[in-house]
């Protein structure tokens, strides 16, 4: 655990020596700001569509700051031959694999938390209220969601050959997810067969990561709590995805040349 | 040196063109300028045509904001919201819903369904009624819908149901009769003589400010660019009890209404009984405006 | 010291790598056959060979980059594919780069965790090494702003940061100017007179012929000569480049 802690904490001080999180935490503020200060028929009390406005970005700069950040963690390392001077060390690549994973998913957690204090004292602003259950809720289940992001990424770095693409399609296999995801099975329904089979059962094998991505709504609408075993179940739906994708990262990695 | 002074004469000199060609371009572009008034519209320069698609959209966004997210997509059943809610409730559009609106996403297709339906609104509510807590007191939450309906009337500032929509929640449940009247009045003027908006503004002056004179003026306006809407088209013709009057029908009906009301409430009973009498040649159930004609007729017997 | 004769630290035994073609022309490719190599304790180890003989593959079997198609390398008697193996030694790899947002010394105490040193004794050994290598006043610098010359030394550093029983070098001194040069000659004797051990491949003769006990000459993956560098000369009757040159053809 020492190990992967230790590679953890590289990671972190990596995020935070680099631009990017300040830069979309930077950005999220300024356009929430231009937007919130629109005067709407004098009333000065309209708040969800800046929440609505305010979520959307910080899950665009989260999907961004995982998938960039994890897309490029062993790419760079062996571009950057930090990767030989590492292995060479007594640290397994099972242990390398997770130290990464951890690293990009505390980095995560730490801007979640950024993005969504700010979030609360944005509705605050406005609303006068502060539900941190129902917002505790949301960021939590946000942050799993982005542990099986992050998984699948880590994966894809050791498939893909350039980090870039390795980010093009986790960003595309993401967005479609979030978007379709609720509603392939409809879709499967109207074509014929092989056609609906296959997609029935890309239906049943992703990961459904608009769950977490539509529980904004209730944020937004002021909707009550998610029911406690729900969002538990649905932790551990995300987590078993995570564990997934990162045995399979493992896999691959033990079986790859490093130089 | 000379180097020097080369650069800054060429520099000047190209200056000194620049100048004259726009001075001498200016007229053509005052002219072009002229003649493209109508696209000043920045929406309309950037999106064309398709910004009637996004106006549409966010029309749409508004009803889902509404009902607090509770709201169909073009996969599920939305029958019952072919009509807008918070537009239907208005009473100026009519609805054209059939079929439950409470569960138009049917039962559970499979447990992942079932189970994401716990991490989405999942009722049928109106914010006006309290939206998802149900609390009246939270019924001023309306408001919430009117950045998209600002929106959407600047993507697509000719369709007038965005202003009729807009103008209603302001004056009736959040009480801003002054920017109601500014909404109304953006419209007319991106609509001139539209009989609807002009009906609603006329309801303003009538109901909150209680000028019976200036509401007067606008409401007859309104018939007045009622009647110049169908030249050539007979006024029995257009208050045929159809499916493709049923608009028309309903401004003239309303503005009827409303002008007979106001002339009850001058003390003008003759114009009231005028106006009642063209109102009963469009309402579906006549027996209503004769019912005001009769009693009008009973306190004064010489009329 | 009392050096331990019994079991080799390094003990390379029947090792065959073979790598999977691009051309098509043929199946596999062999690149190291059949190598059979031990380094005791306390000696200091040439691994010579041109270009293409196979050393950095032997190299990267024993730090565990590549797996080995037949045989197997111990390091201090435990197979290489286990990461325990590695916790007794240290890499300086021939192209050195380090993580950049980092410094010296974050660097230095990254790697000292992963050695499971505890605080106390890595901060001992940061200073330690640090001071060895010339970088103590460019500790709290990021590495992105060094030159070659003091990246190479915390190449240098962090290879000798868990006080390692055997050293691997791969071209120690390449980029080094002179004076780069004679420093490591000199920790590579001052860990020699500690009683460790060094393995390092350089083309450089010159300094092999100066500083190691015994010398291995690989060409086209296998081992075409084995002994003390002492003896190979008087064997050959001349220097250690010419002696090179003609084990592997180029020379009569």
């Amino acid at each position: 655990m020492n190990e992967i802690l230790a590679v953890a904490g590289v990671v972190i001080k990596e995020l935070y020596r680099r631009k990017d999180f300040y830069v979309l935490f930077i950005l999220t503020v300024l356009i929430c700001a231009i937007m919130g200060s629109v005067n709407i028929f004098n009333d000065n009390q309209i708040i969800r569509y800046l929440k609505e406005l305010c979520l959307l970005l910080i899950w665009i700069s989260s999907l961004v700051i995982a998938i960039t950040t994890t897309a490029r963690q062993i790419p760079a390392e062996r571009e950057q031959r930090t990767l030989l001077p590492l292995l060479a060390k007594p640290l397994s690549r099972t242990r390398l694999i997770l130290g990464k994973f951890f690293g990009c998913w505390i980095v995560c957690g730490l801007a979640l938390i950024c993005f969504y204090a700010f979030f609360g004292a944005l509705a605050a602003s406005r609303e006068h209220q502060w539900p941190l259950l129902n917002y505790s809720q949301a960021a939590f289940l946000h942050w799993m969601a982005l542990g099986a992001i992050i998984a699948l990424a880590l994966l894809g770095s050791l498939v893909f050959a350039a980090p870039s693409s390795n980010a093009t399609i986790c960003f595309a296999f993401v967005v479609a997810i979030m978007c379709l995801g609720r509603y392939l099975d409809l879709v499967a329904l109207s074509l014929h067969e092989p056609s609906r089979s296959i997609l029935y059962a890309i239906y049943f094998a992703i990961p459904h990561l608009e769950i977490p991505f539509e529980l904004r709504n209730l944020i937004i609408h002021d909707w009550p709590l998610v029911g406690w075993t729900f969002l538990g179940l649905e932790a551990l739906y995300l987590l078993a995805y995570t564990a997934f994708f990162l045995v399979a990262a493992c896999l691959v990695f033990r079986r790859k040349a490093v130089n | 040196m000379s180097n020097r002074r080369t650069i800054w004469l060429v520099l000047a000199a190209l200056f000194i063109f620049c100048f004259g060609l726009a001075a001498n371009l200016q007229p053509q572009f005052q002219s072009l300028e002229n003649s493209r008034r109508q696209s000043d519209n920045f929406f309309k320069l950037l999106l064309g045509d398709s910004s009637r698609i996004f106006a549409n959209s966010f029309f749409i966004k508004a009803d889902a904001y509404y009902h607090s997210g509770y709201y169909p997509t073009i996969f599920d059943n939305n029958e019952a919201f072919k009509t807008p809610h918070m537009a239907e409730d208005t009473g100026a559009i009519a609805s054209h819903n059939q079929g439950d609106e409470n569960s138009f996403m049917g039962p559970p297709r499979n447990w992942i369904d079932a189970f994401s339906r716990h991490f989405i609104p999942n009722r049928h509510t109106h914010l006006d009624e309290g939206g998802p807590t149900d609390d009246l007191s939270k019924s001023s939450e309306v408001r919430e819908i009117l950045p998209w309906l600002k929106l959407s009337a600047k993507l697509d500032p000719e369709n007038i149901r965005t202003y009729l929509v807009t103008s209603y929640w302001l004056r009736t449940r959040l009480h801003k009769v002054a920017e109601a009247e500014q909404v109304l009045r953006e419209g007319l003027r991106n609509n001139p003589d539209d009989p609807q908006l002009l009906f609603e503004l006329g309801c303003i002056y009538f109901e909150d400010y209680h000028d019976l004179a200036q509401a007067r003026n606008i409401w007859e306006a309104g018939l007045r660019s009622w009647s110049r809407q169908a030249p050539g088209i007979p006024q029995s013709e257009r208050l045929k009890l159809t499916n493709e009057n049923f608009d028309s029908r309903y401004v003239f009906e309303r503005l009827q209404t409303h002008l007979a009301e106001l002339e009850e409430k001058a003390g003008n009973r003759v114009a009231a009984i005028a106006h009642w009498q063209q109102a009963a040649l469009a309402s579906p159930d006549p027996k209503d405006p004769q019912k005001h004609i009769d009693e009008l007729k009973n306190k004064n017997p010489h009329l | 010291m009392i050096k331990n004769v019994m079991s080799p630290i390094l003990d390379i035994q029947n090792l065959r790598v073979e790598f999977p073609t691009r051309d098509g022309k043929s199946p596999i490719k062999v690149v190291v056959r059949n190598l059979t190599l031990s380094v005791n304790a306390g000696e200091v180890f040439g691994f010579l060979g041109p270009n293409g003989a196979g050393k950095t593959t032997t190299m990267n079997v024993m730090l565990g980059f590549v797996n080995a198609t037949a045989g197997d390398i111990l390091l201090f008697g435990t197979s290489v594919r286990l990461p325990i193996a590695r916790q007794r030694i240290g890499y300086l790899p021939e192209m050195t780069y380090y993580y950049k947002f980092l410094t010296a010394e974050e660097l230095l105490r990254f790697y000292a965790r992963l050695f499971r040193i505890p605080r106390a004794e890595a901060a001992r050994r940061i200073d330690w090494a640090l001071k060895l290598v010339d970088l103590e006043d460019a500790r709290r610098r990021l590495i992105k702003t060094y030159s070659k010359g003091m990246q190479q030394r915390v190449g240098l550093a962090q290879a000798l940061i868990n006080n390692p029983d055997l050293l691997i070098l791969d071209e120690p001194t390449s980029g080094l100017d002179p004076l780069g040069r004679m420093k490591v000659r000199q920790i590579i004797q001052r860990l020699k007179d500690d009683g460790k051990t060094v393995f390092f491949a350089s083309h450089e003769l010159g300094e092999v012929e100066t500083v190691c006990d015994r010398v291995a000459i690989l060409h086209e993956g296998e081992l075409r000569a084995e002994g003390r560098v002492k003896d190979l000369v008087a064997q050959h009757q001349c220097n250690l480049e010419q002696v090179f040159l003609r084990v592997i053809g180029c020379q009569n």
